[in-house]
Parts: structure tokens; sequence; C-alpha cells
């Protein structure tokens, strides 16, 4: 098996439905990277990065056969598994530090405003980075701390559609950005 | 509905992304299936967004897979379907046996569709089993069906005779019938008939009591003697109790003949079975 075997995406889900290990092996190499990457950038740190990287991969093989190809690419649902569970992990750290206690508004203005030397400028998070700061302080709000558009503009004490028009310009250009890199 | 401005609305990203909510969710599920430029719009960005986060890929620490292996070790299927098969890798042939306690969700799936298949089996055969009972409960009904038609014919039949019988009866009973023995002649004294004559309307009825089966090609006649010369009274067929034949207004004597089929104009002598003289 040294063979460097590739698979078409709906070949490796269906090896990977059957409980395939060469499968799995094949799937981790392939994107352990890009996951680690997103998660780190949410996580900030890279040991509980990992610890966040190795619950993704034992949920992506356990919910396997909850895939539905026809509402997305593998990756980008394996994507959603892993902002998820990272923002997850921060949510129960702010938690268990009690840093739930703090004003919401000063914990958002905190974190936006000291980004700059942290290890979370990686990946998809140093892009936005190159957003104009109305529309960053959004995606970065929503996507990399999981805040519900109704809790930002409460936060940001901004009307709800205001924060859902800004914010969809602000992936428009996230877009662009994208396409440009 | 305006594709491109729906394209170029952030919709798309902000799906792509798990940042839409429900009903957002719900439409653009909706709108990709309609229109091919949204679907495309949708897997470009998918794309673009997979592109660029393995290009900025950073590997984590290698021992993270051999944990993470070793952890998930007993999921993986015994024989690998990713390895084509008669492969005789000792790996596979000494993989572990994986217990039946594990609770997985691939174990529980197997077991579930091996329940599924069972009570499918099962309910396979009841189907069958219960076919063969509706079969033969149907096939007993038609039978009986069948049977009480027939026996309902029966009644019927016997009913109209009992009818027939009774309305007989009544008319012997009548005083104002005047009944006519005909003894049988010389040489048929064993033959019996006896005539019932309405005094009112004129109608005469017979009793055959006793005449020999006819042959199927002859019939017995009725003859009513009047000033010494047979008058054809009627044609004798196969009647319950009273056989209601002519109207004789006038009548010294009645006579039976056999002739052929239909009667005749004068009666053959010959064949003379009974005779009786009316008073």
């Amino acid at each position: 098996m040294d063979l460097i075997q590739t698979y078409s995406e709906p070949e490796l889900v269906l090896l990977l439905q059957q409980r395939s290990q060469t499968a799995f092996s094949y799937l981790y190499d392939h994107y352990t990277g890009a996951l680690h990457t997103v998660i780190l950038s949410i996580v900030g740190e890279e040991e509980l990065a990992n610890d966040v990287l190795q619950e993704v991969f034992v949920k992506i093989w356990r919910q396997m056969g909850s895939y539905d190809a026809s509402k997305g690419r593998l990756f980008t649902w394996m994507l959603n598994i892993a902002r998820n569970a990272a923002i997850d992990m921060v949510r129960s750290r702010q938690f268990q530090n009690g840093k739930q206690n703090r004003e919401l508004n000063e914990d958002v203005y905190g974190a936006a405003g000291s980004t700059e030397k942290k290890i979370e400028h990686i990946g998809l998070r140093k892009l936005v980075q190159g957003l104009k700061p109305e529309w960053r302080n959004l995606v970065e709000l929503s996507y990399f701390e999981g805040y519900t558009q109704d809790e930002i503009s409460k936060m940001l004490d901004i009307p709800l559609g205001t924060v859902k028009t800004r914010l969809r310009s602000g992936l428009q250009a996230l877009r662009q950005l994208l396409q440009n890199d | 509905m305006d594709i491109p401005s729906y394209i170029s609305s952030g919709a798309i990203e902000s799906y792509v992304l798990g940042l839409s909510d429900a009903a957002e969710i719900a439409e653009i599920n909706a709108l990709r299936l309609e229109y091919p430029q949204i679907e495309a719009a949708i897997q470009d960005f998918e794309k673009s967004i997979e592109k660029h986060a393995l290009q900025t890929a950073k590997q984590p620490a290698a021992e993270i897979k051999q944990v993470l292996m070793a952890r998930l070790k007993t999921e993986f299927a015994q024989i690998d379907p990713a390895i084509a098969e008669g492969n005789n890798d000792p790996q596979t042939s000494i993989a572990p046996v994986v217990p039946i306690s594990q609770s997985n969700a691939g174990s529980i799936f197997k077991y579930l569709s091996i329940a599924a298949m069972v009570l499918l089996i099962a309910s396979a055969g009841l189907n069958f089993y219960f076919y063969q009972q509706f079969q033969t409960a149907n096939n007993r009904y038609s039978a009986l069906l069948i049977q009480k038609n027939s026996l309902e014919a029966n009644m019927n039949g016997v009913q109209t005779k009992m009818l027939d019988m009774y309305q007989s009866m009544q008319m012997m009973g009548d005083p104002a019938m005047v009944k006519v023995m005909l003894p049988g002649t010389k040489g048929k004294e064993q033959n019996m008939a006896t005539v019932y004559w309405d005094s009112r309307s004129k109608d005469v009825y017979l009793l055959p009591n006793k005449l020999p089966q006819p042959q199927s090609n002859k019939q017995y006649q009725l003859w009513a003697m009047v000033d010494g010369k047979p008058v054809d009274a009627g044609m004798i067929s196969d009647c319950s109790g009273l056989c209601k034949l002519k109207n004789i207004p006038r009548a010294e004597a009645f006579a039976i003949t056999l002739e052929t089929m239909g009667g005749s104009s004068t009666p053959n002598m010959d064949q003379l079975f009974v005779l009786g003289k009316v008073g």
C-alpha cells in the first residue's frame, strides 16, 4: 500500500461510508492541514487546536452517513463541522474562565481590537483582515466568533437589517479577495 | 427572479460559510435546484474556499494521526473496502475482532438492518399464509353461495307446487264442484282418474290418480261425451295437483285416450284408458 492512491470525491465518500480505514487515512492526510488552520484561526492556541482537530475528525468519521453531496462539497461540510467545534471550544473555555460575566460589548471590542499580533491571523482569517473595518468586524464576529446576527445587532446597537446587509457585502468582498488571492 | 443580483447579494457566501438561518437555507436549497447559475456560483465559491484553505494549510503535529487512528481502530471495517478483494495483506487478516457490544452508529445500523430484514421475511411469510387462508375462505364462500342459490331455487319450486296443491285441495273440497270418477276400462282396471267440474263456471279440472307414464311422443287427451259424441276437453300435461282443462258446458260422460303428442280431433278408441259417467 505504498501506492499513492487518489480518489474522486464520490469514491472517497462511498468508501468512508463503508468504513474504509484507507479512505479515512487519505481523508486525514489530504485535509488535516486545511482544517487545522481553520481551527487554529478560531481557538488561537496550538494545543487546544490539536484537541479540537482530533474531535473534528472523529465527528467527521462518525457522521459520514449524514453527509449529503447535493447540499455541498465534502470540504464545505467538514469546514462547517470544524468551525462549529472550534467556536464551541472557545465558548466553553470562556465559560470555564468566568468570562461569561464580562460585558459582551467589552469582550467584542477587546477581541476585535487586539487581534493584530495573535496566532489567529492565518488562513481565511488573515484574508479577512484585508476587508474594510466595518465589514471585517462583522465577518469576525459572525464567522470566527459565532455570534448570531441578532446578537451582533444588540451588541453593536445596529439594526438587524443593517447587520445583515453589511455582513453580506463583507462576504461578497471576501469572495473577491479569494479570487484575487 | 433577478439571478445576477441574487448571486451578487452575498446570500451564497453566507450559505456556504454556514451563516444563513433556516429560512435562508431553505430558500437557497430550492433556488439552486431551479437555477443552474446559482448552483454554479455556489460550487465556485465552495471551490475557492477549499482551494484557499488547502493553499494556506498548516500541518498539525504528526502524532495526532496516530492517536486518532488508534482511537478509531475498532470502528474501521475489518476488511477494508478500499483494498482490492483477494488481497492477502496480513494487516487485514489480523485485524482486531470488533466486539458485538460495541455501540457505534455503523454497527447499530447493521443490527437495525438485520432486524428489519428478519421482520420483512417474517412479514412476507405471514402475507403468504394469510393469502392462502383468504383463498380457502373465499373458495368455501363461493361454494356456499352456489349451494344457497340452488337451495333457494328448489324451495321456490316446492313452494309453487305446494301452493298449487293447496288450491287443488280447496277446489276438491268446494261443494259446487261435481266430482266424476273415471275408473279403468276393461283390461285396464288398474287405471284411474277424477274429473272435477265446476258447476258454476263449467271449467273442467282433472286429477290423474293413476295413469301409466306415456311415451315421449304420446299424450293423454280428455274427451267429453256430448249427445253421444266425443268433444275434445283438453290435453293432459305434467301438472301438479289438478290440471285445468277446457270449459265444457254440457256432458254426459268423460273419457281419456292416449293420443299422439298435441292431441287428435277424434279419439283413438283402442287406446281408451278410463271412462266415467256424470252423476
